[in-house]
């Protein structure tokens, strides 16, 4: 009879099997489950040269839109509703205010240029639309006015200048030629470069990530990241949110460190217990504006005088300023909203300073992390009769930057407002916060036990609610 | 808004500062800026809990009113037991209570008086406190606390002679010094609970032999007191209209890592700022003697000119970098927080006792012995030693160790710091050479784990290169006997050897004073001509490292007949060899020693020599300091110039797998497994040879069933195993030749594939003996001699002849009786020694005992090698038996498929044995 098996293959079988499975019991576990990062990083859309597709000739810049709407009909429609184009968040209901409130560039103010309405000549440099202008509607339905070259073009061929439209002597056809799928250096031009130059606003954004180290940013210099891996879009939505322009931000339209990587990812366990209370930022960016200094300080009282011009330190249009370099972060608790935002007209105690945003979260709030801030304070002005921060004309006709009249410039900006000005103005402080969330660090350079523990912590364990430093006297949800 | 959005003070008071100074840097034109006025809040006070109190004199009188230097045991002495403090700590003792006659101290120098700093000669530092009676003096007690001024606390022999008696009272140890002109120096408090003590002025007050000073000198700076052309003056100010010191004055604290630095060696504890560390400066004792340094700095961020340092994103000290305090270890005995009953006096049923002192009690009389551990270097107090808690009263070593085979076995052997201290990364001194004086008047001295530039020397600067050094593992003696784990365990060590002149006086050996050897070999603060003659071999006129080395009798000669002519009698070099412990600068698993390879191989860590000298004065051997707790039993040898030490596994007689081999054993296996080669490779020759000369025997074949489904199954698996386990053994045995494998993981699969071949072998013999089959393997006792010698004949003769197999090959009946006798050794002898010393070796975790009835591993593991060696020449032996069946693969086909092809003996040919055979049970 022949066997299906010869018989002494099923021997060989069942006796390897009596040895290995006994061995494979005993095998020492492996360590837990490896972090595996990797397998969420998109992989990235292979590039099509649009050098042959792109027919010309292309005058306006609105025949440059037409013509990427000729083969994406829907791209336009996609931006047009994102803040991108907007410019202005959702409502939110706010405690201090009747009617829901929306937050953005286009209506509220900051303590860097402080506002844009009226300024559109300057502002719109960065907005992804043509021809924004004072003194008239803007058409936000206009699909022909949504600026596709700003993001996908090669930004050697392409630059915006007043009023969002290209700048002068721009090649639109070459710059149509060009586009891609956009880089560090698209995004970089707006945000890296935010508040009239590189690493004004953020502490974690400026030009030395277009080439960054490994040691400076672990994801774009290590890892050679752009900023569209991690803020990726659909439709043209980004994730990711700015939480100075909004007051809450829900999760699933933010990034974050866990989108990649395992919430407790160490393998040291006290490090672990740490991340129900310490976002991975804190320990993860031990410093700031690693390369490239950033703007901490801005006294607009000073400016206007025929004083020498200095870049970090003092502007005739702008006053003085502080910047830092490679400095640590302020600490706060954050749950990833705003509980304040100060919202035009606010009335403020000019002896005290005045929060523009405050992040929202204490001790008590278990989905509040302590987490790194850039604190921008500024010395800006406001009504000393009205009590409200107030937006001056500055880049606009006639305004500040032109003629140095301040009350002319609070003048102007009235009807552009609409916030009456009384002819009394002042300069009162205000803080503002920014997140800290990008340039984080190869492991090797993250914080250590003692850089918060101990004598020489750079937490104010007291002003962040403990009773002392937890290390000795108990986390806060330990029972110590 | 929101008013309670206060801002962060700390923050806003730095950016408004940066800003400032930005400012009047950047521009200066901003006049009167509204930054300017912000204020800066006050510091906090550094002991709030403190309450003031007034500085008291010796009198008991208010400093203010007397002018006179504070008194420490006065002033503290009105809340605290400064008596019963005093009187408690071995640091203030340094061994003042045990001070004896020259050479009564056990385990000592025969000059040494004590155990401790006070009375115990030591080689680096050289000074000796003259004993009494001595002839020509060294140091007067007087003489010794300036000299040792930066290491002594006070109190102790600061206030009292060696007899006990006030200093104040007079003093025969410090003839002609005046004791009631300098002050005595009590224990001082300041020094170790003070903010910011002033070391500096402390020394130097005591330098100046203004003892009663010292304590005073030690406020220098926080402005209590400051210096002034006539002395120190109290300040006013400092103190409250009742005489007391002003709240923010009152800067008491716990003691710091920085408090315990002042005297211990180095302790970095800011974060920012980069630590740097040079040389091995004796006024950084303990780091200058092992390398050890106290930062919770990574040592990739640390200003180290250190080799690969950008690797070791590592803290230098675990328990630094989480926030450990050296009194959270070294903590006060009668601390109600840390108290622990000693483990001979604890209850067997009782974990915990909490009746404890009460905090006030406690700080009325806190015992100042700190816990301590067991170093080998530090003699004195010794019943305190072994008073800390050790590693692993704090961690539970088994809950992470899972991943080390016999990690308890281990822990028992290897103490944790072994693996937990792989490399110590700053320089540690090596030698000391006082057989030779610079021109300085200084020794020559050598450091390890640093080179200096370009291959030269070391400076002491950053432009060395420090490249650490791995510590020599020693058995350590433990002081508590029965600590959790045996009585000795590896611990790592620096060994610093010296070498220095003792001659004969009236009363006993003595180191020659430093004034002495100064005199032999300086005149006029030069090299006497005679030495320089001597010595320097190129003429330059000055000694360089090279030449400045007794190396030669002639050079001996010199130096010791010139001590002579100084009136020191019989002037001989001697040398000593001291341990340092090691037991900081830990480090977490992923950067301590893991690879089982670096232990178990050939090059082991346990037996690594380490350098002990680059050059041996006056060719004298040193020898170990008899007062370490350590067992240092291995062989000193020289290579080239230098000499080493090479620990040996004998000391804790341990067998490392791996490392550990007897030669003889290993020679006689490997002869005998080559010799059962060599004769079957012959056998096998001879047989192809005359096969291929002769015609072949064809006998006659049949089919037969020979073995069942089972036999052939327990024999495969037996054969799986066994020579898995040869082949995994021999990884274990010789990791150096076969260390591609993982040690680790051999380990486990032998394990495994051992206890398979114990229930197999366990199965095999429940079947033979329920079905009977075992007779076949038990030698029949009639005729057994007589048919084994046919078929040996066989073997030898009628094999190559194609003769016919003397027995015919039957179910019943499969073995010729020299597999019975083979099977039978093997069986019965081999395989059960095997399985016992095997077990035993395993055991060896669990139930030690057991297996040190039988000689513990040292003897086990040589006896299971040999048994191995054994057991692989039987398979050669087997597998070429195999083929001495009519077609050469015919047995082994036979045993996978069950059918053999038999010889049939045709009547007309019997065989010799038949008639047993055949019949029929």
């Amino acid at each position: 009879m022949k066997k299906f098996l010869p018989v002494w293959l099923i021997g060989l079988g069942v006796t390897l099997a009596v040895i290995i499975i006994p061995i494979a019991i005993f095998w020492p576990k492996a360590a837990q489950a490896q972090d595996d990062p990797w397998a969420e990083v998109p992989e990235r859309a292979v590039h099509t040269s649009h050098a042959d597709i792109i027919k010309g000739p292309l005058d306006t810049p609105q025949q440059v839109t037409q013509a990427c709407l000729d083969c994406h009909p829907q791209a336009a429609q996609d931006v047009m509703a994102t803040t991108h184009w907007t410019w202005e968040s959702q409502p939110f209901e706010v405690a201090w205010r009747d009617e829901p409130v929306t937050i953005g560039k286009i209506n509220q103010i900051n303590n860097f240029c402080i506002g844009s309405q009226g300024n559109q000549k300057k502002c719109m440099t960065c907005h992804t639309g043509y021809g924004w202008q004072e003194g008239a509607e803007y058409d936000f339905s206009n699909a022909l006015n949504v600026d596709c070259l700003v993001c996908h073009a090669d930004t050697s061929a392409y630059a915006k200048g007043e009023y969002g439209n290209p700048a002068p002597g721009i090649d639109l056809l070459a710059a149509a030629k060009s586009v891609r799928a956009p880089t560090r250096d698209n995004c970089g031009k707006c945000h890296f470069d935010g508040g009239g130059g590189n690493g004004v606003k953020h502490g974690d954004l400026d030009e030395s990530l277009y080439f960054p180290t490994e040691n400076l940013d672990v994801h774009m210099g290590g890892q050679d990241f752009l900023c569209t891996d991690c803020h990726q879009a659909e439709d043209h939505q980004i994730k990711g949110r700015m939480v100075a322009d909004n007051m809450t931000i829900a999760p699933q339209e933010q990034v974050a460190c866990t989108d990649c990587h395992a919430a407790a990812p160490h393998d040291d366990q006290r490090i672990n217990n740490h991340t129900q209370t310490v976002a991975c930022q804190t320990c993860h960016i031990p410093a700031m504006a690693v390369e490239d200094p950033t703007k901490v300080f801005w006294d607009w009282s000073t400016a206007g005088q025929d004083l020498p011009d200095d870049h970090y330190t003092y502007l005739k249009i702008k006053g003085n300023f502080v910047y830092d370099k490679n400095f640590a972060p302020t600490y706060l608790w954050f749950n990833g909203n705003l509980s304040y935002r100060y919202l035009l007209g606010d009335t403020i105690d000019p002896t005290q300073p005045t929060y523009i945003n405050k992040p929202a979260g204490d001790i008590n709030d278990p989905t509040a992390k302590i987490f790194p801030f850039k604190l921008h304070i500024a010395k800006q002005p406001y009504d000393t009769v009205y009590n409200y921060l107030l937006q001056p004309i500055t880049a606009g006709d006639n305004g500040y930057w032109t003629n140095f009249d301040w009350d002319n410039a609070f003048r102007l900006a009235e009807a552009v407002t609409g916030l009456k000005y009384s002819g009394q103005y002042g300069f009162a402080e205000t803080w503002m916060y920014w997140p800290t969330t990008h340039m984080v660090q190869p492991k090797e350079n993250a914080l250590q036990c003692n850089n918060c523990h101990g004598a020489e912590s750079r937490l104010d364990w007291k002003a962040l609610g403990y009773p002392g430093d937890p290390m000795e006297w108990g986390g806060r949800f330990d029972n110590k | 808004m929101d008013d309670t959005l206060m801002p962060n003070h700390s923050f806003r008071k730095y950016i408004l500062t940066l800003g400032l100074l930005l400012l009047i840097a950047g521009t200066g034109l901003i006049a009167g800026s509204a930054l300017a006025s912000r204020n800066t809040a006050p510091a906090d006070q550094a002991s709030p809990i403190h309450p003031q109190f007034a500085l008291l004199d010796a009198a008991g009188n208010n400093v203010l009113d007397s002018g006179q230097p504070v008194s420490t045991m006065k002033t503290c002495g009105e809340c605290h037991d400064t008596t019963f403090i005093a009187s408690h700590s071995f640091h203030s003792d340094l061994g003042l209570t045990d001070f004896t006659a020259p050479g009564a101290v056990e385990g000592g120098r025969p000059w040494d008086q004590s155990n401790g700093l006070f009375g115990k000669w030591n080689p680096l530092t050289y000074r000796y406190l003259s004993a009494e009676g001595d002839e020509r003096l060294d140091l007067s007690t007087a003489d010794w606390l300036m000299t040792f001024a930066a290491r002594v606390v006070g109190g102790g022999p600061a206030v009292a002679s060696r007899t006990g008696s006030p200093l104040t009272e007079g003093d025969p140890a410090s003839a002609g010094w005046d004791w009631q002109q300098s002050g005595v120096m009590e224990m001082d408090c300041f020094l170790c609970h003070l903010t910011q003590p002033n070391n500096t002025a402390r020394v130097e007050a005591i330098q100046s032999g203004q003892f009663g000073w010292a304590n005073t000198a030690t406020l220098d700076g926080t402005g209590i007191v400051e210096a002034s052309d006539s002395g120190w003056q109290w300040n006013a100010a400092a103190f409250d209209a009742d005489g007391k010191l002003a709240a923010e004055f009152v800067a008491i604290q716990d003691p710091t890592n920085e408090n315990c630095a002042q005297c211990h060696g180095v302790v970095h504890t800011d974060p920012e700022t980069p630590l740097v560390v040079t040389g091995c400066a004796l006024d950084e004792w303990q780091t200058a003697t092992t390398g050890q340094v106290i930062a919770a700095q990574k040592i990739s961020n640390s200003g180290v000119n250190l080799s690969d340092k950008e690797d070791l994103a590592r803290s230098w000290d675990i328990h630094a970098e989480r926030g450990l305090k050296c009194t959270d270890c070294h903590y006060s005995l009668n601390n109600p927080a840390y108290y622990q009953a000693d483990t001979e006096s604890q209850l067997e049923h009782l974990s915990f006792d909490p009746r404890r002192l009460e905090i006030g009690e406690y700080l009325q009389m806190p015992d100042h012995n700190l816990a301590r551990g067991q170093s080998a270097q530090f003699t004195v107090a010794p019943e305190t030693k072994a008073t800390m808690r050790r590693c692993d009263s704090c961690h539970d070593a088994a809950s992470t160790h899972d991943w080390l085979p016999y990690a308890e076995q281990h822990m028992q052997e290897v103490a944790c710091e072994s693996c937990h201290i792989p490399e110590l990364y700053a320089p540690a001194v090596q030698q000391y050479d006082w057989t030779v004086l610079q021109a300085d008047g200084q020794p020559r001295s050598e450091c390890r784990g640093v080179e200096g530039a370009d291959g030269g020397a070391p400076t002491g600067t950053l432009n060395d290169l420090v490249t650490g050094y791995q510590p020599v593992l020693l058995s350590r003696q433990n002081v508590d006997g029965a600590a959790m784990y045996g009585d000795a365990m590896l611990a790592p060590y620096n060994l610093v050897a010296a070498w220095y002149w003792v001659y004969d006086s009236a009363n006993g050996p003595r180191p020659v004073a430093l004034a002495d050897l100064q005199a032999a070999w300086l005149v006029d603060d030069a090299y006497a001509p005679e030495i320089l003659e001597l010595f320097d071999a190129n003429g330059d006129g000055t000694l360089d490292g090279g030449e400045l080395v007794i190396n030669t009798p002639a050079k001996q000669a010199l130096i010791s007949g010139r001590l002579a002519a100084l009136g020191l009698a019989n002037p001989h070099i001697v040398g000593e060899i001291q341990p340092y412990s090691i037991n900081h600068n830990v480090t977490r698993g992923e950067w301590a020693v893991q690879d089982c390879q670096a232990c178990h191989n050939d090059a082991s860590r346990v037996t690594q020599p380490i350098e002990l000298a680059s050059y041996v004065p006056g060719d004298v051997m040193p020898e170990f300091v008899q007062d370490a707790n350590t067992v240092t039993e291995g062989s000193l040898y020289t290579e080239g110039n230098a000499l080493y030490y090479q620990p040996t596994t004998k000391d804790q007689r341990l067998y490392i797998f791996g490392h550990s081999r007897v030669g003889w054993i290993d020679g006689f296996g490997a002869l005998f497994f080559v010799g059962v080669l060599l004769g079957v490779a012959g056998h096998g020759g001879l047989r192809f040879y005359m096969a291929l000369r002769s015609p072949h025997h064809k006998p006659q074949v049949k089919k037969v069933y020979l073995y069942a489904v089972y036999e052939r199954f327990w024999h495969w698996l037996q054969t799986f195993a066994i020579v898995l386990l040869l082949f995994t053994g021999l990884i274990i045995h010789r990791p150096d030749i076969f260390g591609f494998f993982s040690f680790r993981y051999v380990v486990i699969i032998h394990n495994v594939l051992a206890v398979l071949l114990v229930i197999n072998a366990a199965l095999s013999l429940f079947y033979h003996l329920v079905s009977g089959e075992i007779q076949q393997f038990i030698p029949r006792p009639y005729g057994f001699f007589d048919q084994a010698i046919v078929q040996a004949k066989f073997y030898l003769q009628g094999i190559f002849k194609g003769g016919p197999h003397p027995f015919e090959k039957t179910r019943e009946k499969k073995m010729n009786p020299l597999q019975q006798a083979t099977y039978f050794g093997i069986l019965n002898v081999l395989l059960p020694l095997q399985i016992l010393t095997g077990a035993l070796m395993w055991s060896v975790e669990k139930w030690p005992q057991i297996a040190n009835l039988f000689g513990g591993l040292p003897f086990l593991a040589p006896f299971h090698s040999l048994i191995a060696w054994t057991f692989a020449a039987f398979i050669v032996g087997h597998v070429y038996l195999t083929t001495t069946g009519h077609k050469p693969l015919g047995a082994i086909e036979a045993m996978m498929n069950g059918w053999d092809e038999v010889e049939v003996h045709t009547p007309g040919e019997p065989a010799p044995a038949m008639n047993e055979s055949a019949n029929p049970r």
